[in-house]
C-alpha cells in the first residue's frame, strides 16, 4: 500500500560536502501518527521543512499522496498539509481569531474574503484548541503556551489530511502539553488526520505516536514502531545519555540521568541494559 | 468572532470614507485667498465672456486639490504596503531610497539648466521619477546580492543608498548658484502646484490601478506578517507576493514623488492612524489608508495654501507640523491595540 508521504533516498544539506541528511527513505501511512526524534542537530526541523517543501532536497524524492511536492503549487500544498511551527510574533496586532481565519487563504473567494462555512471551520477549531476564550486578543498580549495553541488551531482550520509540527508542545505545561497530545490523537482517530511531530518529549511520544523515526546525529536513522525505536539501547546511544527506564503500564519511560542528579546511582547499579 | 472584518463592513467603511473624501475636496476647493462660491462657479451667466469662479474653481483649485489627492493616497497606502513586506513599523515609502534618487534627478535638471520640455512641462518630473525606479531596482538588486531575501539586507542597502545621494545632491547644490540652490529646496521640501489635465488624468490611473493591485493582495500582505515559511504554509507564495507589493508600492510612490517632491510623514502617520482605530488587516488598512492620506494632505494643501496667504508654505512642511502632534495624541490613546509598542 501506498504511503501518503513516501520519502525515497534523500539527501540534504546546507553547505556543500556536509550532508544532514544522508539517504534517508521512509512511508507514512494514511492516517499515522508519527514522531520525528532525535539529538540538537541532527537535522528533525530540516526534515520537516523539506517534506512541507520549504527546502528543496539535494537529491532523492518525497511524495505527498503519490505527486512530488515540487509538482504541487504553494497553494495546492496548504490544502495538503498545514504546519505549525515554533511561534513568532508578527509586529502588527493581528487578533486570535483573525490569525487562525488566514488558514483560510487558499479558500478565499475573488474579492479576498472568507465564507461563512470558513468562519464555521475556524471557530471550530478555536473551540478545539481551547482558545476560543480569548478569541479577541492579540497575540502579543498570550503567554507563550496560549500562542501556541492558537497555532495549532489554524493549523486544524487548514482542514488539511496531512499536519506537520515542530516540537509543538515545548512551551507547554504538563495540562496543556497533554491537552494537545489528546488533541493531536483525536484529530487522527476521529477525521483520520495522518500527523508527523518532531518533538523531544519521547516519554509524551511513546504514549500517543505509532510510529517513530530516531535520527542520529552520525547521519544514522531508525523507523519503525514506536516501542522498537525507542530501546533503552538505542536511546543511550543516539542521545549519548545514560537514562532510567521503567515501564508505566504497556509501555516504557525514560529518565536521563547526568552526573550529578540525585538517583544518578540508582543507574549504576542498575544499568538499563539489564532490564 | 463578531469584530471580525466582512467584505460588507468594508464597503461601508469605504463608502464612507469615499464621502468624506469628497466633502474635503469641495470645501478645501471653495476656499482660499480668493473666496469662490458654488453658485457663481456654476452660473451660466452669459453676460461675460470668462467666469473668474469658474476659472478660478475648474484650472487652478481643482486639479491642485486632485493632485493633492491621488500623491496622500500613493504615499500612505505604499507606507502600509512598505511597513507589511519590511515586517518594521518604522518604514514608509522613501526607506529603500525613492526619495534620494527622484531628489537627484531633480536636482541635476535644476543645477545643469535644462531649458527644453515635455509637452510644455519642465523635465523634473521625469527626472524624479527615472532617478526614484532607477534607485529602488539598484536597491533591490544589491539586496539579492546578500542572498535569498534579507529584510535587513534590503533595508540596509536603502539606507546607505539614500545616504549616499543626498551627499550627492549636498554637493551638486553646494557649487551652484544660489539661486538654483532655492529651486532645489523648494523641490525637496514638497509642494503641489497645478497640473494639467493630462498628467492628472495619467496620474490618476496609474494611482488608482497601483493601489487595486495592493488590495489585491491584501490576504497574502496579512500571512506574510508572520514568517516566510508560515506564509508558504498557508499557501502564500511569499516571493511573489513581495515582488508585486514592492513592484506596485514603489511605482506609485515614484509618480507621487515626481509629482509634488518629497512630501514626508504622510507614508508614516497615516497607516499607522489607521492601523490604531482599525486594526492590522491589510484588507481594510490599505484603501482606508489610501484615503485617509488623501483627506489628510487636502487639508495639509490647503492650510499650506492659506496660512501666510499670498505666499505659500511647502506642503511638507505642513504635513509634519500637523500631523506630529496628530499622531502622538492618536499614540497615547490608542496605544493598547499596537502590538509593537510591547
Amino acid at each position: 500500500m501506498n504511503g501518503i508521504i513516501e520519502v525515497e533516498n534523500l539527501r540534504f544539506g546546507y553547505l556543500p560536502h556536509s550532508e544532514i541528511l544522508k539517504d534517508i527513505s521512509f512511508k507514512v501511512k494514511r492516517g499515522t501518527f508519527l514522531a520525528i526524534a532525535g539529538p540538537n542537530g541532527a537535522g528533525k526541523t530540516t526534515l520537516l521543512n523539506l517534506l512541507c517543501g520549504a527546502l528543496v532536497p539535494q537529491s532523492g524524492l518525497i511524495r505527498i499522496d503519490s505527486m512530488p511536492t515540487e509538482s504541487y503549487g504553494t497553494e495546492a500544498l496548504a490544502k495538503k498539509m498545514a504546519v505549525v511551527r515554533q511561534e513568532f510574533i508578527p509586529v502588527f496586532a493581528f487578533s486570535v481569531s483573525e490569525t487562525v481565519l488566514m488558514a483560510r487563504i487558499p479558500y478565499y473567494n475573488s474579492i479576498g474574503f472568507e465564507a461563512e462555512a470558513d468562519k464555521k471551520i475556524v471557530s471550530e477549531a478555536l473551540e478545539a484548541t481551547d482558545t476560543a476564550q480569548f478569541a479577541a486578543r492579540t497575540l502579543a498580549n498570550l503567554s507563550a503556551g496560549e500562542r501556541q495553541r492558537v497555532f495549532i488551531a489554524r493549523a486544524l482550520a487548514q482542514d488539511t489530511p496531512i499536519l506537520l509540527l515542530d516540537e509543538p508542545t515545548s512551551f507547554l505545561d504538563l495540562k496543556h502539553q497533554v491537552g494537545i497530545y489528546d488533541l493531536l490523537k483525536k484529530m487522527q482517530q476521529e477525521y483520520g488526520k495522518t500527523i508527523v511531530a518532531v518533538t523531544h518529549d519521547i516519554n509524551l511520544t511513546i504514549q500517543y505516536a505509532d510510529e517513530a523515526l530516531l535520527l542520529g546525529a552520525d547521519s544514522n536513522y531508525h523507523i519503525g514502531k514506536t516501542n522498537d525505536v525507542f530501546s533503552p539501547q538505542q536511546i543511550e546511544k543516539v542521545f549519548g545519555v545514560r537514562t532510567f527506564t521503567g515501564k508505566v503500564g504497556q509501555e516504557n519511560f525514560f529518565l536521563p540521568l547526568g552526573k550529578f542528579a540525585k538517583d544518578n546511582q540508582i543507574i549504576t547499579r542498575k544499568p538499563p541494559s539489564n532490564q | 468572532m463578531k469584530e471580525l472584518l466582512t467584505a460588507k463592513k468594508l464597503a461601508v467603511r469605504t463608502a464612507l470614507a469615499l464621502g468624506i473624501l469628497a466633502g474635503v475636496m469641495l470645501v478645501c476647493s471653495l476656499i482660499g485667498t480668493e473666496s469662490v462660491s458654488l453658485k457663481a462657479v456654476f452660473s451660466t451667466d452669459t453676460q461675460k465672456a470668462v467666469n473668474p469662479d469658474y476659472e478660478i474653481f475648474v484650472r487652478v483649485r481643482l486639479p491642485r486639490i486632485v493632485l493633492a489627492a491621488l500623491v496622500g493616497a500613493a504615499l500612505a497606502s505604499a507606507g502600509v504596503v512598505f511597513q507589511a513586506i519590511l515586517r518594521n513599523p518604522l518604514a514608509d515609502p522613501y526607506i529603500l531610497g525613492i526619495s534620494s534618487g527622484a531628489g537627484l534627478g531633480a536636482t541635476i535638471v535644476v543645477v545643469s539648466g535644462l531649458s527644453w520640455t515635455l509637452w510644455g512641462h519642465s523635465p523634473i518630473a521625469v527626472f524624479a521619477f527615472v532617478g526614484a525606479l532607477g534607485t529602488v531596482l539598484l536597491v533591490w538588486f544589491i539586496s539579492r546580492l546578500t542572498g535569498k531575501f534579507h529584510i535587513t539586507g534590503l533595508l540596509l542597502a536603502g539606507v546607505v543608498v539614500n545616504a549616499f545621494f543626498s551627499s550627492v545632491i549636498m554637493f551638486l547644490t553646494s557649487v551652484v548658484k544660489s539661486q538654483k540652490v532655492y529651486a532645489t529646496i523648494f523641490w525637496l521640501m514638497g509642494n503641489m502646484t497645478e497640473e494639467g489635465f493630462l498628467v492628472l488624468w495619467l496620474a490618476a490611473g496609474c494611482i488608482v490601478g497601483g493601489i487595486s493591485a495592493l488590495f489585491y493582495i491584501g490576504p497574502q500582505l496579512n500571512a506574510l506578517s508572520f514568517t516566510d515559511d508560515d506564509a508558504r504554509s498557508m499557501g502564500v507564495n511569499p516571493a511573489k507576493t513581495r515582488i508585486i507589493a514592492f513592484a506596485a508600492a514603489a511605482f506609485i510612490t515614484a509618480i507621487a514623488v515626481s509629482l509634488s517632491g518629497l512630501i514626508g510623514f504622510v507614508g508614516l502617520v497615516v497607516p499607522h492612524s489607521v492601523r490604531l482605530i482599525f486594526g492590522p488587516d491589510h484588507r481594510q488598512s490599505i484603501p482606508l489608508s489610501a484615503i485617509a492620506g488623501a483627506i489628510f494632505l487636502v487639508i495639509a494643501d490647503t492650510v499650506a495654501r492659506l496660512i501666510v496667504a499670498p505666499a505659500q508654505l511647502p506642503v511638507g512642511v505642513v504635513t509634519a507640523i500637523v500631523g506630529g502632534p496628530f499622531f502622538l495624541i492618536l499614540l497615547v490613546r490608542c496605544s493598547k491595540k499596537v502590538g509593537w509598542l510591547k
